[in-house]
């Protein structure tokens, strides 16, 4: 794995002024990947969006892990169905269906 | 700019108690917060007037203020040249907005400054962590030690147990900066730099020894004393050791991290010397050797 496309832990979490153990929980709960080298912890660059926003919804709502981890499968889940619709959507106006 | 209404926006009564401004807030944060609203304006923006108006409401002190002159909004002018407010509208004019591309009241800014979101505000944080490293040899983790360590003028005594990696970082909870707004203390995170001068390499817990044999102990056998890292072990070399042959010497490797008279084991790899220089006897004695 190329080490500039991961974000040291510790940077992050002083950034965030989050506890790490946070970041390890949501590791441990399968929501998030933590990669350790050389027990060094990082974060991959690809899931840095998708981790802050976990903290947003922990920090602004108080929202547990486990409230997390429905939320971002509902929130998937609600993405996925869009994109379905306007794909359908799309299909239907090529016969001329509104 | 139009007086906005907090007590609307959370749709609760001037009577409302803190409880249930934090109840209404915590439900309608939730509804709209933009996380959970992707791509939807109207809810980012509601967002913002929520945090808006719990910033007020929920402070005893911000709220009476609020209660006091909110009504007479349109009157703000008025009370500025009373000189009320002067300060404070100054530097709200002189700084800019969060919200400068909403509707917000000018009320909210020229009372309080520029303010984040409720968050930003009430939200404590962990001090910052601080990171140090201690250098020790390979010999001085052979059994666990005590430090004393002085981080911000403070001394810590620190237990370090034997085996620790180079590397290896262990957590101090508590001994980094002080939290900030009654938020917990910052971590100290030490690393360790393990010094190995010795001819032993250490892979985890076992180490590994390279043994040179002359040729004639290799071939007859014999015996052999070599040193670990505590002490002297004699070995039984076998006639006919091959270059490449290990023996693995169970416990005499590095302590095993935090459990107690456990060790990991030293591998011993025999290379054999070809002897150079030999006498004419020697290479006649060899030669004799060969054609047997």
């Amino acid at each position: 794995m190329e080490v500039e496309n991961l974000i040291s832990l510790t940077q992050f979490c002083e950034h965030h002024s989050i506890d790490k153990d946070f970041i390890f929980s949501l590791n441990d709960h399968d929501i998030i990947e933590v990669i350790t080298i050389n027990d060094k912890s990082y974060i991959h660059i690809d899931s840095l969006e998708k981790t802050e926003k976990i903290i947003r919804l922990h920090l602004d709502l108080s929202i547990n892990i486990e409230g997390i981890d429905v939320i971002m499968q509902l929130l998937e889940k609600i993405s996925n169905l869009e994109n379905e619709l306007i794909l359908s959507k799309k299909k239907l106006s090529i016969y001329g269906i509104e | 700019m139009a007086f906005i209404d907090y007590y609307k926006i959370l749709g609760i009564d001037k009577s409302a108690s803190e409880a249930d401004i934090k109840k209404v807030y915590r439900k309608l944060a939730r509804k709209y917060h933009p996380d959970l609203n992707p791509n939807d304006e109207t809810s980012k923006v509601k967002f913002q007037e929520l945090n808006e108006a719990n910033e007020v409401l929920s402070d005893p002190e911000k709220r009476k203020k609020y209660d006091k002159y909110g009504k007479d909004w349109k009157h703000a002018d008025e009370f500025e040249k009373q000189g009320q407010y002067q300060h404070q509208r100054q530097s709200s004019q002189n700084n800019s907005s969060q919200f400068n591309d909403q509707d917000y009241s000018s009320f909210f800014e020229s009372m309080f400054g520029n303010m984040g979101s409720g968050r930003q505000k009430t939200t404590s944080f962990k001090g910052q962590d601080y990171a140090s490293e201690i250098r020790l040899s390979i010999f001085d983790i052979l059994v666990s030690q005590k430090q004393t360590l002085s981080v911000n003028g403070k001394n810590i005594r620190i237990t370090i147990p034997a085996g620790v990696e180079n590397g290896q970082t262990i957590k101090i909870s508590g001994h980094g900066a002080q939290g900030i707004n009654g938020g917990p203390n910052g971590d100290l995170y030490i690393s360790f730099i393990i010094d190995n001068p010795t001819k032993f390499k250490r892979d985890g817990n076992n180490l590994h020894l390279e043994v040179v044999l002359d040729i004639f102990t290799a071939v007859l056998g014999g015996e052999i004393t070599i040193d670990t890292l505590s002490s002297k072990v004699k070995l039984t070399i076998p006639e006919g050791t091959q270059v490449g042959s290990k023996v693995k010497l169970k416990g005499k490797g590095m302590p095993i991290y935090k459990k107690e008279g456990e060790f990991g084991d030293l591998i011993v790899t025999y290379t054999v010397k070809i002897p150079t220089n030999l006498t004419e006897k020697q290479k006649e004695l060899f030669k004799e050797i060969a054609k047997a």
